[in-house]
């Protein structure tokens, strides 16, 4: 067995130097990657920037001025949102990082559970089986919302909590990037070494395989989480009582307030610039995970 | 002396079995249950008697194949179907292109200020769909927008963008946006998964960067590529809220654009949930034979590829 | 591999139809007896903002003495709104009382979501214009909901720049036509107003005040006449200004259309009396400088107006509590101290005839100070409201207008046959739903 290299290890010196290209050239060359994600980065940032520049605008001040010239009604735009019917906003705040934390880690757990039993076990009907959960993916969530909402009032279920919650909890996409990730990262020879060395099952799955899966688990849990935080549709089919809206659904009150009365723009406008937050410090947090070395979970004792 | 890989072996075999019972369940109850009801609608449909007032006034009938025939023939729906396919072109190459080049730049050795643009090409997915017509509104419509101004000043031709070509554009820029973070990212950890030997052994050969890139890293995350392309399929057959993001912004974009926003103007607009449950049935099978199509030509590929 | 595949679907779709079966069978809860003992619970759908101050008047006070407690629950809007209720009645959890547009009435009663509550608030009908007051009875004995607001449309222009152009405010459609195309001759680049497709309840208004009647019952069955002289005459009138470039094309409630007004771009709006709250938002800047007269007649002398909007507080057929929910109905839209409370908090302006000239009303809007007599021109001018005719499928109605008529408004094409084209899309809709439709 070869010990496992490191990521960064540089290449042994003398044969690779011989076909490097000269220092200049390969400055230029380093400068690529860095310019590329550079602009990229710009692309996608300038949307963004609106929401910032427009949520220090005052009401006065949003259709008036140049779109990216700053406003002053920052302070007066949170402040009020916060009074907007004595602070529904954090409860929506609160709503949201309730389903997503809790939706995306139940979440994450079936995903890991059943992407490692595709991948790593060999058994009748396992194509047939993530098949099946794929195609399940196919119907639009559009179509499936009101049968979804039909069943749950049978449990007297619509209206709560749970309702937002159990339906997300399964995600086609999750099982199947767990399932690749499970395929890359757990080589069968240690499932089978931990097999000789008298492990049950379920030991081999959490001391051995699930550390080596961290980091695409961490990819399954960041877009669980994304996708219940920014999801409209369920919400608002399941939900009547605007205390346990989540903010897709409280912002969207905000803009339609009905035919004939204006939408409350700049307080929407503040509300989607705050609820940014969570999500940045989210991605921040997880992208340590990324640099984990991945085989470093391999390593025989 | 090396043991054959994933042998289920003394015992084990209902560990799979067990380990499947979570997404099993789930699947059961929010997927098949709710699919199998939808499909069993779109058998049926809503006779009226009389004016229609009052109680008794409506009961639900068998319907036979008549929702479907409906929607085969509707000129709404097919029209909805082009528009789509000539989104998709654009859209799939476009977004899976850039994500492929973002996390193969992020991947390289010489890369700087790497966590910063990650994060930055991500955050658009943060963005809530509820404020995204306002944001496009913004950068879109020539009497507000800053680039339109900046087109203005500068003497160019100003193109309406939410107008006959350039509105694909503009909808597709919005996708492309929106979902390039997503893709770059799960492509992204498919390459930091690769194993360091297999670019020890590349640069012993004396591969440059580049021919890594090309000749190493994409096969490897192939799978990756695979999935992402897979998802992209379904995403652009099933387009919603990019289209109905624009609608309130420009005269170009009919309540039925996509063949999705049909299905939802019949089910939540009209209330016929019966004609709108055959339309989707039909949407998810046309997504199904085109994914389904591709991923078995990929898995062909692959083995074609592993047994060379 | 596909044996076994089409095994388990032939399984499954066998257990899921089982399945389907039972779910079917859940119908609508009946209703229940009108007992009420002990207090009562109420849940109520709505839109309209401060809602929960106004319904904290009844839980202290008439709600106290009762013993009727009623909790607002805020979430959609209109159509939406009304699909949730649609929803919700058929797992039979629809709330106690719902908030709906006049328009939405024939649908939510044709699915037997609404109540007769005729028996509770009968004695409330004097308080509402017959117009209004026929909304909701739709033709038959019953009331299916006590009116809340309406929307009598009237003409607002920029007062300041009619002068500076010369401008008399057009007393009839023909003046309206002549003013347009007197201020294009004087500035080019700006517009009397524009004609936008997103919004079917002013288009509906206008030719309501034309004197249409879209559907008409003849014995058992529906009549459809949206393109009928009535409405083709608006439909015309206001293609050939947008054909000659007369008014501008552009849709309303975009930030475009929000600087427009802000800039003076637009100059003049063809609106419902709940505009100052729009334009408060929209063009902050040009407060003050608006003024507002009667919407421009079709006949020399004639006075009539359509209405924009509008809703009224029904309650469901779910409910169990229907007689307590119809006295909470009836008091919110009639009750002085009521009224007054969703003036102040929502803005909203009553269709209870008293309250229009009472309170709140009796003071101009903010944004109108220059005009002192507002409210008491629009209680005239909503005293003139011609009659409106809804019907099972306005939806969809409304949803073919936006799209006929914003391709035909984009294109400056013939107006006539985007509106031949709604009278099409409609008329076989009813009939796909199993209506019975005279021609």
């Amino acid at each position: 067995m070869s010990s496992p290299a490191l990521r960064e290890a540089e290449p042994s010196a003398g044969t690779a130097r011989e076909t490097a290209p000269g220092p200049g050239r390969r400055r230029r060359i380093a400068m690529v990657p860095t310019v590329t994600l550079l602009l990229g980065a710009l692309y996608c940032l300038l949307p963004v920037a609106w929401v910032v520049i427009a949520s220090t605008k005052s009401g006065a001040e949003l259709f008036s001025t140049f779109t990216f010239w700053p406003g002053t009604g920052f302070a007066d735009n949170v402040s009020d949102l916060n009074a907007y019917r004595d602070g529904v906003y954090w409860r929506w705040m609160g709503n949201s990082a309730l389903y997503a934390v809790l939706g995306a880690l139940l979440s994450t757990c079936v995903s890991a559970f059943s992407g490692y039993a595709l991948a790593v076990y060999r058994f009748r009907g396992r194509e047939t089986l993530f098949n099946v959960l794929l195609a399940g993916v196919l119907m639009p969530p559009v179509i499936l919302a009101i049968p979804q909402y039909l069943l749950l009032a049978k449990a007297d279920l619509t209206d709560s909590y749970l309702s937002v919650l159990l339906p997300q909890i399964l995600s086609p996409y999750g099982v199947y990037l767990a399932r690749i990730y499970a395929a890359a990262a757990v080589p069968a020879d240690v499932v089978e070494a931990g097999r000789m060395d008298g492990a049950g099952e379920w030991r081999i799955f959490s001391r051995v395989a699930l550390p080596m899966m961290v980091p695409g688990l961490v990819t399954v849990f960041l877009f669980q989480f994304v996708a219940i935080w920014n999801n409209f549709l369920l919400p608002y089919i399941m939900l009547s009582d605007d205390e346990k809206f989540p903010i897709t659904l409280g912002l969207h009150t905000l803009l339609e307030q009905g035919a004939n009365t204006p939408a409350l723009y700049t307080l929407v406008i503040t509300g989607a610039f705050l609820a940014v937050f969570p999500l940045v410090a989210l991605f921040l947090v997880v992208q340590r995970f990324w640099s984990l070395d991945l085989l470093s979970g391999a390593v025989k004792s | 002396m090396k043991l054959p890989a994933r042998r289920t072996s003394y015992g084990v075999k209902g560990a799979p079995y067990t380990f499947l019972i979570p997404a099993t369940l789930l699947f059961l109850l929010f997927f098949a249950l709710p699919i199998g009801y939808a499909v069993w609608l779109s058998f049926r449909k809503v006779r009226v008697s009389g004016l229609g007032l009052g109680a008794g006034a409506r009961e639900e009938v068998w319907a036979g194949l008549e929702n479907y025939t409906g929607a085969l023939s509707d000129s709404e729906l097919l029209n909805g179907a082009l528009r789509v396919l000539g989104y998709g072109c654009i859209v799939v190459p476009v977004m899976l292109g850039l994500a492929l080049l973002f996390a193969l730049m992020l991947d390289s050795e010489k890369v700087r200020l790497a966590p910063f643009t990650r994060l930055a090409i991500f955050l658009p997915y943060a963005v809530p769909g509820v404020v995204a017509a306002l944001l496009w509104g913004f950068l879109y419509l020539p009497d507000v927008s800053p680039f339109y101004f900046v087109l203005d000043r500068l003497g160019l031709p100003q193109p309406d963008l939410l107008d006959g070509g350039p509105l694909y554009l503009a909808l597709s820029n919005i996708a492309v946006w929106g979902g390039t973070g997503f893709n770059m990212i799960v492509i992204y950890t498919a390459l930091r998964a690769i194993p360091a030997e297999v670019y020890e052994a590349a640069k012993l050969d004396g591969a440059t960067p580049l021919q890594t890139a090309l000749r190493i890293k994409i096969p490897m995350v192939a799978p990756s590529l695979v999935l992402t392309f897979f998802f992209s399929i379904i995403a652009t057959l099933q387009v919603f809220s990019e289209p109905t993001t624009l609608k309130p912004l420009t005269n170009s974009v009919a309540t039925t654009w996509s063949p999705l926003m049909k299905v939802y103007q019949d089910a939540f607009g009209k209330g016929d949930i019966h004609a709108a449950a055959a339309q989707a049935t039909l949407i998810a099978l046309a997504t199904l034979v085109l994914s389904f199509g591709f991923l078995r030509a990929a898995n062909r590929r692959n083995k074609q590829e592993a047994a060379r | 591999m596909p044996y076994t595949k089409r095994r388990r679907l032939v399984s499954s779709a066998v257990a899921v139809t089982l399945g389907a079966t039972a779910l079917a069978a859940c119908g609508s809860s009946s209703d229940d007896g009108e007992a009420q003992s002990g207090p009562v619970s109420l849940t109520y759908w709505t839109w309209t903002p401060g809602m929960d101050k106004v319904v904290d008047l009844w839980n202290k006070g008439p709600g106290k003495k009762e013993q009727i407690t009623v909790t607002v629950k805020k979430q959609a809007s209109g159509d939406t709104l009304v699909t949730k209720i649609l929803t919700a009645h058929k797992a039979g959890k629809a709330p106690d009382l719902v908030q709906a547009e006049y328009q939405a009435l024939p649908t939510l009663v044709s699915n037997d979501a609404l109540a007769d509550i005729g028996g509770n608030v009968g004695d409330a009908r004097s308080k509402f214009a017959d117009g209004v007051w026929q909304q909701t009875t739709l033709g038959t004995d019953a009331v299916y909901a006590v009116p809340q607001d309406i929307g009598p449309m009237m003409f607002y222009y920029r007062e300041d720049l009619f002068e500076e152009y010369g401008l008399s405010v057009p007393a009839t459609w023909d003046e309206f036509a002549e003013t347009a195309r007197k201020l294009k001759k004087k500035a080019p680049d700006k517009d009397l107003t524009t004609f936008s497709a997103n919004d079917s309840g002013l288009f509906a208004g206008l030719a309501q005040q034309a004197g249409a009647r879209w559907w008409t019952t003849s014995g058992d069955k529906w009549k459809v006449g949206i393109n009928d002289a009535a409405t083709k005459k608006v439909a015309d009138f206001w293609g050939g200004l947008v054909a000659e470039g007369a008014v501008d094309n552009q849709p309303m409630y975009t930030p475009a259309w929000n600087k427009a007004l802000n800039t003076g771009k637009q100059i003049a709006w063809v609106s419902a009396v709940w505009a100052p709250g729009t334009l408060t938002t929209a063009a902050p800047d040009t407060k003050g400088k608006w003024a507002m007269a009667p919407l421009p007649q079709w006949d020399e002398g004639g006075s009539s107006t359509g209405s924009w909007g509008g809703s009224s507080t029904a309650v469901t057929t779910d409910s169990g509590n229907k007689a307590a929910a119809a006295k909470f109905a009836a008091w919110l839209n009639t009750d002085g101290e009521a009224l007054n409370a969703l003036a102040k908090e929502s803005g909203i302006y009553p269709a209870s005839t008293s309250a229009q000239l009472s309170g709140a009303f009796t003071t101009p809007p903010e944004y109108f100070s220059n005009q002192p007599d507002f409210y008491t021109k629009a209680a005239a001018i909503a005293e003139t409201t011609a009659p409106s005719a809804w019907g099972p499928n306005v939806n969809v109605a409304y949803t073919t207008f936006k799209d006929a008529f914003g391709a035909a408004a984009k294109n400056k094409s013939d107006f006539t046959a985007a509106l031949d084209t709604m009278q099409q899309d409609t008329v076989a809709d009813l009939k796909k739903q199993g209506f019975g439709v005279a021609e």
